[in-house]
């Protein structure tokens, strides 16, 4: 019988594909955003806001991800942005590789890259896919004890938007206990309500972010 | 249920490392997994098993999981907190109530095996 230390991270594969992201994004002064949330949080309906806000002053790529289907690409692709589209094929999550893959084929000459990941609040927050910043969306329906019971995520998140505020008086959803949960488990997130059917609190968000694009 | 992918990637280290240290089979892993990395211990047993048929490298493999607690610091008042698992998480230091910053706790890693 022989033991062997190995000592090594089981997704080394991942986070080393990760790595070569930022550094390619980095050599070509790209910012790059990885939007997580459940299944029909708002992802597609928050990005196409972000970018009708956005499109004037930058360039952008979006790189979507789904278990089927294009067509949340294809909404993209409508506003005039270069897309590409990754089906998981039964994945729930994407993974680096993926998006190494997938950076083959999308244009790089933007200064946004835009990444859609799965609809999925537990999968895709285990793998780095080599982001400057993980966007977290929560959405009102969804109710107001979310963030305790899906921890890892919240805690990944360095943006969390809290959409479909307009439906808030529907629903009893607590904003105060939300956001002192999130405080709790993301300490260092930073938290906007939104309406991506309205446009309420869009002014405030893409003040954010187009200042992180420009100290990028 | 990321826990396939996660297999996947273990039997793929395991591989390598059979390799270069000419074992003729893997009898033992431990692995380390933080409860706040994402992954279910149950869910990744279930998918190690899952692979047994088609992987002959972990055919009769024993898999031993350490779960590690959530470790975190507070920098400022040099304060140490620890979080076991189904205990609720708060990173914010009882004291000066600033964010602490995470040690120990989202760690997937392979510790060592046991070959022949
Ligand atoms: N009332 C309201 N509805 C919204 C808002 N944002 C999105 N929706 C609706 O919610 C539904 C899902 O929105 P999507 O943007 O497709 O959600 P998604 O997260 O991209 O969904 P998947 O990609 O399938 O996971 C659509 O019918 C949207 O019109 C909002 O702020 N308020
Ligand atoms: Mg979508
Ligand atoms: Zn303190």
């Amino acid at each position: 019988m022989k033991r062997v230390v190995i000592e090594r991270k089981i997704l080394e594969r991942n986070d080393s594909s990760a790595q070569r992201i930022r550094a390619l994004l980095k050599e070509k002064n790209i910012f790059s955003l990885n939007f997580m949330s459940s299944p029909g949080a708002g992802k597609t309906t928050t990005i196409e806001q972000t970018i009708k806000a956005l499109k004037d002053k930058h360039k952008i790529s979006f790189i979507d991800g789904d278990l089927e289907t294009d067509r949340d690409a294809e909404r993209i692709k409508a506003l005039g942005i270069d897309t590409v589209q990754i089906n998981t094929s039964g994945a729930c999550h994407l993974d680096a590789n993926m998006v190494l893959k997938a950076l083959d084929k999308v244009s790089l000459d933007c200064d946004i890259l835009i990444i859609e990941n799965v609809g999925n609040l537990v999968c895709p927050a285990t793998f780095d896919v080599g982001c400057d910043k993980n966007v977290v969306i929560l959405s009102v329906p969804e109710g107001d004890d979310k963030v305790k019971k899906y921890p890892v995520m919240f805690n990944v998140a360095d943006v969390i938007l809290i959409n479909k505020i307009d439906l808030a008086d529907f629903m009893d959803f607590d904003k105060e206990k939300v956001k002192k949960e999130i405080k709790e488990i993301s300490p260092k997130a930073k938290v906007f309500e939104i309406s991506a059917k309205t446009g309420y609190g869009f002014d405030d968000w893409i003040n954010f972010l187009s200042d992180m694009v420009k100290k990028r | 249920m990321h826990e396939g992918s996660i297999a996947e990637s273990i039997v793929d280290i395991l591989k390598e490392t059979k390799k270069s240290n000419n074992l003729s089979k893997i009898t033992k892993v431990t692995l380390k997994i933080g409860i706040m990395s994402g992954v279910m211990v149950d869910a990744l047993l279930f998918a190690l098993d899952a692979l047994r048929e088609e992987e002959a490298i972990i055919k009769n493999t024993e898999f031993e999981i350490i779960e590690s607690n959530v470790k975190a610091y507070c920098i400022l008042c040099n304060k140490n907190f620890e979080f076991q698992k189904n205990e609720e998480i708060v990173l914010l230091c009882d004291e000066c109530n600033m964010p602490l910053e995470i040690k120990e706790g989202k760690e997937m890693e392979i510790i060592d095996i046991e070959g022949e």
